[in-house]
């Protein structure tokens, strides 16, 4: 068998600027992470000297001081938060357990996006088939893209701001 | 929980990056595969990080030559891959690099390695012994991150046969690996990353690629390395995806830096390991390798 050998292929690209994907509504991120428990909002609005604490405890900027915090009934605690990265959008919610430690992470929605699309109400307009495949069925077809190797240090970082927000206006 | 749909989709931060998993199936059973897929990764992920002080690379980056080290068998199955590896390119794919990586600013810097000395070790110096145990013969630091990512996405997928699922997608940060309905896979262009090329329609296998665009972060136009164009008077420009297609993602994810360290030895390389190869540049595309069994687009 000849193997050793490049072979060139014709290439059919897709032009898009966006892709997006959610993963739970908050209501089944609640059950996903604390199943049977009821959730009561506990929302809290953190003063400036809060903000300020959170900020020099974990070098990560406070974006927003409205928190969105849940009390589960078992005594955990749910926080949906979001980030934002150069080309991304990341709502995710936070479990912790009552003593505040970590329950599980796991991602609502995620957008991606390389322009101002992300502003832009009829973002999924931008999806363009340009290629003589089949037509693209969108979010179904384009889920699997090899080498989209996104940073996870936004999360990171945003879980770190979580975990100083609790200590310092939720414990 | 009463379920909807025979399906679900969910991410996590695992890996330092964005692990998805899909899953179709018995609905009752999926939220425990789901759930023992992710703690499988979780599990890789202690093991084999470089910075957790207590994983198993930890262990062997601190061990003193002719110390053995006993590790867990997961580790120790990557190793044995990376060895045969090392041995088929070789040399070309070696884990025992870490010490270049501190040195260049990679990784965080561990006592005991020297701003200025060159490599000490190399593959042949980490012995494997019996027992999933290993010892240094001369004493050098090991990376895992060429690797074990692919290996944490084939361990999911066993979590997730081992629950019955009937098919699922595994990715983590774009190593792909599936099994059940066949999938439609894109990459990136690496011209203009905002373009994506359809691969074709895999089942079965896994398919890994590495791309300069997103090494640190997307930019205009890929990323610079240290290397002088004259005639532009302007660094290079790494402008070039290369994609492996393999039936394991440990396989396919070291393959794709084989590849691209080593064009021309790659094809003897991909056949041993049943795996094909698909690099774009802005010439086009171009395969080399055993096709997986797939109803390929572009072929």
């Amino acid at each position: 068998m000849k193997l050793n050998q490049w072979a060139w292929l014709p290439v059919a690209a897709i032009s898009t600027s966006v892709y997006a994907t959610t993963y739970f509504t908050t209501e089944e991120a609640q059950q996903a992470i604390f199943p049977g428990e009821k959730l009561a909002p506990a929302f809290v609005t953190l003063t400036n000297q809060q903000a300020k604490k959170i900020e020099d405890a974990t070098d990560v900027n406070v974006r927003h001081k409205d928190i969105k915090v849940w009390k589960a009934s078992g005594g955990g605690w749910f926080i949906l938060d979001e980030v934002v990265g150069k080309h991304e959008f990341i709502t995710y919610a936070v479990g912790l357990n009552p003593d505040g430690s970590v329950k599980q992470i796991e991602i609502v929605d995620y957008r991606e996006s390389y322009g101002y699309e992300v502003r832009n109400p009829d973002w999924r307009k931008q999806f363009t088939g340009k290629t003589s495949a089949a037509p693209l069925k969108l979010e179904q077809d384009i889920h699997n893209i090899s080498g989209a190797t996104l940073s996870a240090r936004h999360v990171t970082d945003g879980v770190k701001r979580v975990l100083a927000t609790y200590a310092i206006a939720l414990k | 929980m009463p379920l909807r749909s025979s399906s679900q989709r969910r991410a996590r931060p695992l890996l330092g990056t964005l692990v998805e998993i899909a899953a179709s199936g018995a609905s009752a059973h999926l939220p425990a595969a789901l759930g023992a897929a992710f703690a499988a990764i979780e599990q890789i992920d202690r093991l084999m990080s470089f910075h957790a002080p207590d994983s198993d690379v930890s262990r062997i980056n601190a061990a003193d030559a002719e110390c053995e080290i006993g590790i867990d068998s997961h580790t120790s199955h990557v190793l044995h891959f990376a060895r045969k590896l090392s041995e088929l390119s070789d040399g070309v794919f070696d884990v025992t690099i870490a010490d270049v990586l501190m040195r260049e600013g990679f990784l965080p810097r561990q006592e005991g390695v020297a701003a200025d000395a060159p490599a000490a070790a190399s593959f042949h110096d980490l012995v494997l012994l019996p027992g999933d145990r290993v010892r240094w013969r001369r004493k050098g630091w090991i990376d895992l991150g060429g690797i074990a990512k692919g290996y944490a996405v084939d361990c999911a997928v066993d979590a997730l046969r081992a629950h019955g699922v009937a098919g699922a997608v595994v990715n983590a940060g774009g190593d792909l690996r599936f099994f059940g309905e066949p999938q439609p896979v894109h990459v990136r262009d690496p011209e203009t990353p905002t373009s994506l090329v359809p691969l074709g329609v895999f089942s079965d296998c896994a398919v890994a690629t590495s791309s300069g665009y997103f090494s640190d972060r997307l930019s205009s136009g890929g990323v610079t390395e240290p290397l002088v164009d004259p005639l532009r008077r302007a660094c290079v420009r790494w402008r070039q995806s290369v994609t492996v297609v393999a039936p394991d993602a440990m396989t396919a994810d070291a393959l794709t830096k084989v590849v691209r360290l080593a064009a021309q030895a790659a094809p003897g390389i991909l056949e041993r390991c049943r795996a094909q190869a698909i690099v774009i540049d802005r010439r086009g595309m171009r395969q080399c390798g055993i096709a997986m069994p797939a109803e390929a687009t572009a072929a």
